[in-house]
């Protein structure tokens, strides 16, 4: 029992983390040799790709930007110990309440409808989330798996208005019909992709590390998530702040989906975001739900995606090596991450 | 040869606690033995090293003349001993066969629980014992006697020879004490051996054959309990009287803080009332003790006065308001401080730092446009850590401190803001005397400063050295209000403690126990 407790603690550490990542990576290369009759020019590829010109690299940032957004969305609910696993629907709300807002003012001026546009995703995954926050207070109804069947039903929804109302008739992807050009988010890195979205996550990792650690509701929540007992005592509103976690997480989502939408996309298109929500959460936990460490974390994700496609491109595996490898990640982190929680929940 | 034989057990808890220590303590086969004593006596901890859910420091255990070291329940239930906790591990939504089989269910083929199996061996259990309970009912239809009765037959299932019981009866009417006792009298004849774990001397006297003394993870004395009296056992639970050194000047007492008229707390599924119209006044530079035995309404006095629980019925007056249904922010705006007697969960956040923890109560009070004024903070922090000197600095995590300077931290934090009504429960458990003595002289000051005090307590000594009044809690009812005036003793307050004595008792009410 002690042995494991200190096991436990040691794997939590950051020295857990370095082994996670090296024994993922030693299971990728393993992967490699097994698949790939070219092993050491994938390999190279895989790890040093997407270095060697600027698209690639830009792209990289620019698969980043989502993932700070999600990782901050769930960071944030963590750190107030409510759990939105509902990022999958959220951040695909999002980027469809950006795309019809957008359309529904395709002549308005760049910069106001683009907010408006940011705002409109905003508010509705706030909502989608505040939902499951609002049950939890007022019915105790467990926030982990409302939110996560709310979010499946999102889905689905939004794949109607995709392919139905919103939807494009003349292209070929399931996509909606395409934004006004002045909402175009301005690239910074060509050829890739990459867009001052960039800019903005680094400024909502800021906001939030800011709202967390030096705002009396940033306080608050950490003291709620913490010890809800000793919060209620000490006079602090405890159902608040189940219900305030949820929404600014939901929110982070849809900004995220938002500006995917505005910078990358220019449209909706059906699946766009698909296992954006749940990498969120990996990145969260790598993380330690710090917001200044999502960005690093963040990086860590791009960095395996982009890695898979310029070994996919220049060599002869598949995209889904980049799957694996970061599921490899995402299990393994999860595991250890979870460890930490369940021993927090043994001794609440 | 005894039949079981536990010898200078110890056991130390994180904060330096010594919750037993040296104990020995031995069973005769087939005897019923109940072990008695205060809260924090150690006797839970003693049992839960027998029953193998702690693991024990220094010691040893034999049992039938053979070592034996009991890792967790599995190994205990294996060498014959099974316990009944004081909250029942049972799944409401299960049937009582399926709880009654969980971790050992009878198979077939291999994969399928054999339920038929199940339900006629545990059947054939519940008659033998004349237990009243339906194998196939849902444990959450059954009352709280019979989900007790499924936990004894859980044990018998498991053919248990030793059955510890923890606190058995808190949660029984009258009449359902009484068939638990047929029950424990029906398994001694069987051959079985029982501990019984209680502060009710008059339970002692009725069911057991021994009795075991513990006081301050000591034991103080074994006896026959035909050759001992109720008087002498409360003698030997609470103890001499130690002489504390306070200082308590006199003091006129000024008007009235705190007012608790006719306050009565029920819960759903409950007979009987956790608080059963309890009248109560504070004045101010007055110290109200309460004292009672845990579970006769002490944390739910404590639990409802700092607004943390809604009454059912009655009003609790601060300062000639009804305070009764204030948030606890509203409570504390108006001049409430609280020290918890659940320090560790409700008194502090472990993980948060000794900082995070002083401010909050506090922290509105250090705001600009939202957000939290750092320097101020630090600096409101660096003063109490100092003049509490409270070790490790501002910046530690509380939960890495001693129990002594977790207290300090939330004294600093309640006695930082000039407050009127001040309830501090428990203030001293676990801490050394010169914490205690340092505790003391913070809520003396307070007295001074005019505040009117609620001291609840279950240390005597403590009441007796700094209380100018003392309430006595019996079943979630004040029993006496007795001024501590020289020739209080505790022999007195301890025979109402344990309610041999009554000065309210209302004439001939004790039907109202009993289901309609």
């Amino acid at each position: 029992m002690n042995e494991r407790r200190k096991f436990g603690e040691v794997l939590t550490g950051l020295t857990g983390l370095t082994l996670t990542l090296l024994l993922s990576f030693c299971l990728v290369i393993g992967l490699i040799f097994i698949l790939s009759r070219t092993p050491l020019r994938t390999i190279y590829f895989f790890f040093v790709g997407a270095f060697t010109n600027r698209y690639y690299l830009g792209n990289m940032l620019n698969v980043a930007v989502p993932l700070v957004f999600t990782g901050l969305g769930i960071s944030i609910a963590f750190k107030a110990s409510v759990f939105n696993l509902g990022g999958e629907g959220q951040i695909y709300a999002g980027g469809l309440a950006a795309t019809a807002v957008c359309l529904a003012m395709p002549a308005a001026n760049g910069f106001l409808g683009g907010l408006s546009a940011l705002a409109g995703a905003a508010v509705l995954s706030g909502a989608i989330a505040g939902v499951s926050g609002f049950f939890r207070m007022k019915w105790n109804t467990d926030e982990m798996i409302s939110s996560f069947l709310l979010s499946s039903a999102v889905v689905l929804a939004a794949n109607y208005f995709i392919t139905g109302p919103l939807g494009d008739p003349k292209n070929n992807l399931l996509a909606t019909l395409a934004v006004g050009p002045q909402y175009g988010l301005a690239r910074i890195f060509p050829p890739s992709k990459l867009n001052i979205s960039a800019f903005f996550a680094m400024a909502a990792a800021l906001m939030v590390f800011f709202f967390m650690y030096k705002s009396r509701a940033g306080y608050e929540m950490r003291m709620c998530g913490l010890n809800r007992e000793f919060s209620r005592y000490g006079g602090i509103n405890v159902s608040k702040y189940l219900v305030l976690p949820m929404i600014m997480s939901g929110a982070l989502h849809g900004l995220g989906g938002g500006l995917m939408v505005l910078g990358t996309y220019g449209a909706t298109i059906e699946g766009y975001s698909f296992g954006m929500g749940w990498n969120g959460i990996a990145v969260a936990l790598i993380a330690k739900n710090n917001p200044l460490g999502l960005i690093p974390a963040a990086f860590l994700f791009a960095y395996l995606d982009a890695g898979a496609k310029a070994a996919m491109l220049n060599s002869d595996v598949t995209f889904e090596i980049a799957a694996i490898a970061q599921s490899f990640i995402f299990y393994f982190v999860t595991a250890q991450a979870l460890y930490g929680f369940a021993r927090k929940r043994r001794r609440a | 040869m005894p039949y079981l034989e536990m010898k200078g057990i110890t056991k130390l808890y994180p904060n330096h606690l010594r919750a037993n220590d040296g104990i020995d303590f031995s069973l005769e086969k087939n005897e019923i033995h109940a072990i008695v004593g205060e809260n924090g006596a150690g006797k839970t901890t003693l049992m839960k090293i027998l029953y193998g859910l702690e693991q024990l420091d220094a010691g040893s255990i034999m049992l039938s003349g053979k070592n034996v070291t009991i890792h967790g329940p599995l190994d205990a239930n294996r060498l014959g001993i099974g316990m009944v906790h004081q909250h029942f591990k049972l799944i409401p939504e299960f049937s009582v066969a399926e709880n009654v089989v969980l971790g050992i269910e009878p198979r077939k083929n291999v994969l399928f629980m054999d339920r038929n199996a199940a339900v006629q061996r545990i059947s054939e259990v519940i008659a033998s014992h004349g237990f009243n309970i339906d194998p196939r009912a849902r444990v959450l239809t059954l009352t709280v006697g019979q989900m007790q009765q499924v936990e004894i037959v859980k044990m018998l299932y498991r053919n248990v020879d030793l059955l510890i019981l923890d606190e058995p009866t808190s949660v029984l009417t009258e009449q359902e004490i009484h068939k638990l006792f047929e029950t424990l009298r029906s398994l001694q004849k069987d051959g079985k051996t029982c501990i019984i774990i209680t502060h009710k001397l008059q339970e002692v006297m009725e069911i057991s054959d021994r009795v075991t003394v513990m006081r301050k993870g000591k034991v103080i004395a074994v006896r026959r309990t035909a050759e001992v009296d109720k008087a002498e056992l409360a003698r030997l639970m609470v103890g001499r009287s130690v002489l504390f050194q306070i200082e308590r000047a006199k003091n006129a007492c000024g008007s009235a803080v705190l007012e608790l008229v006719n306050v009565t707390l029920k819960q759903r599924g409950r007979d009987r009332a956790l608080l059963d119209a309890v009248n109560l006044t504070v004045r101010s530079c007055e110290i109200v003790g309460v004292a009672g035995v845990s579970g006769n309404g002490l944390g739910e006095l404590e639990d409802v006065v700092a607004g943390l629980r809604r009454i059912t019925s009655g009003r609790i007056l601060h300062n000639g308001e009804d305070i009764a249904g204030l948030a606890p922010a509203t409570l504390r705006e108006r001049g409430l401080a609280y020290v918890p007697a659940d320090r560790l969960r409700r008194g502090a956040s472990l993980q948060s730092t000794v900082t995070e923890n002083m401010i909050v109560t506090s922290h509105h009070r250090f705001l600009r446009a939202g957000f939290l004024k750092g320097g101020k903070i630090k600096q409101f922090a660096e003063r109490l850590t100092k003049s509490f000197s409270i070790d490790g600095g501002p910046r530690v995590p509380v939960g890495t401190l001693s129990g002594g300077n977790i207290q300090k931290v939330i004294l600093a934090r309640e006695l930082a803001t000039a407050s009127n009504l001040v309830i501090v429960a428990e203030p001293t458990w676990g801490l050394d005397v010169a914490s205690s003595q340092f505790v003391y002289e913070k809520i003396l000051e307070m007295r001074k400063a005019g505040a009117g005090i609620l001291f609840i307590s279950s240390n005597l000594d403590e009441l007796l050295g700094i209380a100018d009044a003392i309430a006595v809690m019996y079943r979630g009812r004040v029993v006496a209000f007795l001024s501590n005036v020289k020739g209080l003793s505790k022999e007195r307050i301890g025979e109402y403690m344990l309610g041999l004595r009554d000065d309210f008792a209302p004439p001939r009410t004790q039907k109202k126990d009993e289901p309609a």
